[in-house]
């Protein structure tokens, strides 16, 4: 397409420019309903699964109908969701922290109605375009990355993994028959952005070979000393290298010392680390963030390493499904992920979900790898 | 690597149109990169922020901190702002000839 100006002068870039006016206020897209009983909610249901109802001091209800969404989407598909609320939700809607889309309405019927309107909706290959759910204790929607969609240091995809971890899942989505929520996190790089390192189950990409080193060119795009201090191990250290004759600036990499984190690739592009054999997954579990009886928690290392087999990744879906089955199985009520673990034991936890356990589990990072050794005489055989 | 023809000198870049050697930088690079800056003239205050960023990349071999940059130029970062309407990254390291900024930007 040609070039369209916006009105913007690139002679004169500082000539009616706007800044610092942030966000707009939320007040402006609140539904009226939500707006006339701000502060005044009394209780909250859940009718059924993806459908909500609260009562306000006044009497005035609100329905809210939460379905799921792949986070990565379309104008076109955005569009879709204005017509659904510009259609029975006077245009009002709003997204939530777990990127499911929600659709406020004030009767019951119209709720039904528009429930039973977005679980009709299908893609041409035959997914559920607003498929209702992710409310009490199920499944909801995964939080994810950009994988290979956009990111340069991802170790594994973002959206392929999700798809086929949420399609396995998906019943779980639609139900709440499980003891408490289970929260499915991914991240496609230790960088960890999200919430892979406080959910119920977390899909983790992970290197498993060192950096390669571009030695003629590091000096040139690279801040050398950062990529020493971007190392947890202290792996890295300047050094020098001989090629045709010519000397050049470099880094050295001691490879016993490496762990493959990636973190010398984000300061310096001359480092590249992936590769698709050493590339894969780690299924991280027991993480939550509320204070609800027990206090927050980290996620645990439980699998090391699952390859990557896109396009559906089979090996990963299969493992989370076992560990899934076996808390739904085992856990009392309320009792989350990480509870369950904690009351039968690690030990147990590795019993009931078939999960091997080998020394890659066994945390070796520093002094604090020692609290997580056991300094006591109580187990299971 | 695309190469910059500019006043007779030739530079190669990177896709932002960062300098891909720091030993390539001369004066006739401030003159190229100013325009898509946004920079009309180089004043000496622009100067005093370019050779301080070069005098200090020689020296640690990395780019200096915000808060160093403003600490001994003496310029706020506000006023750096109005000197490299990109920032002190964007447009100061670029103009200066340092390595393209890392890490999550």
């Amino acid at each position: 397409m040609a070039f369209i100006s916006s009105g913007y002068n690139p002679e004169k870039p500082m000539e009616g420019r706007i800044t610092d006016i942030g966000p707009q206020h939320f007040d402006k897209f609140l539904p009226p309903v939500i707006k006339n009983n701000f502060g005044k909610w009394l209780y909250h249901e859940i009718l059924e699964p993806g459908l909500l109802v609260h009562v306000a001091e006044s009497g005035d209800k609100v329905y809210t109908i939460r379905c799921g969404a792949a986070r990565l989407m379309s104008v076109t598909l955005i569009r879709e969701v204005c017509d659904i609320a510009d259609k029975y939700c006077g245009g009002h809607l709003r997204f939530t922290t777990r990127n499911n889309i929600e659709f406020m309405v004030e009767t019951e019927e119209d709720a039904k109605a528009l429930k039973k309107h977005l679980n009709d909706q299908k893609f041409d290959g035959g997914s559920y375009k607003f498929p209702v759910g992710g409310t009490g204790a199920g499944v909801t929607n995964i939080v994810h990355t950009q994988g290979w969609v956009h990111c340069h240091t991802p170790a594994t995809d973002a959206s392929g993994t999700v798809k086929a971890t949420m399609d396995e899942v998906f019943e779980e989505f639609t139900h709440m028959r499980l003891p408490a929520p289970v929260r499915i996190s991914m991240a496609c790089c230790l960088n960890m952005c999200g919430a892979v390192h406080c959910s119920d189950i977390s899909i983790l990409g992970i290197h498993r070979k060192p950096p390669m080193i571009d030695h003629e060119y590091l000096d040139n795009l690279c801040e050398i000393p950062l990529a020493v201090a971007a190392c947890p191990t202290g792996a890295i250290r300047p050094s020098k290298v001989e090629i045709d004759g010519k000397s050049f600036k470099t880094v050295a990499v001691k490879e016993e010392r490496c762990m493959f984190c990636g973190n010398c690739y984000t300061m310096c592009p001359s480092m590249p680390l992936s590769d698709k054999e050493g590339d894969g997954i780690a299924l991280m579990v027991g993480g939550k963030i509320s204070n609800r009886i027990s206090k927050p928690a980290f996620s645990k290392v439980v699998v090391p390493f699952i390859p990557n087999e896109p396009p559906r990744w089979p090996t990963m879906t299969k493992t989370i499904r076992k560990i899934l089955d076996a808390y739904a199985k085992g856990a009392n009520k309320y009792e989350r992920l990480g509870d369950w673990a904690t009351r039968i034991g690690w030990e147990r936890f590795f019993e009931v979900c078939e999960l091997p356990f080998t020394e890659h589990l066994i945390d070796d990072f520093r002094d604090p790898a020692y609290y997580t050794w056991r300094q006591t005489s109580q187990f299971k055989w | 690597m695309a190469v910059v023809e500019f006043q007779g000198k030739s530079f190669e870049v990177d896709e932002d149109g960062f300098l891909q050697r720091f030993d390539d930088w001369t004066p006739e690079w401030v003159d190229y990169v100013k325009e898509t800056e946004g920079i009309k003239e180089i004043t000496d205050d622009h100067q005093k922020v370019i050779d301080f960023l070069q005098d200090y990349y020689k020296k640690n071999g990395i780019a200096p901190m915000v808060r160093i940059l403003s600490k001994v130029t003496g310029f706020k970062l506000k006023q750096i702002y109005e000197l490299f309407p990109s920032g002190p990254g964007k447009g100061a390291c670029k103009m200066a000839g340092l390595p393209k900024p890392t890490g999550c930007v």
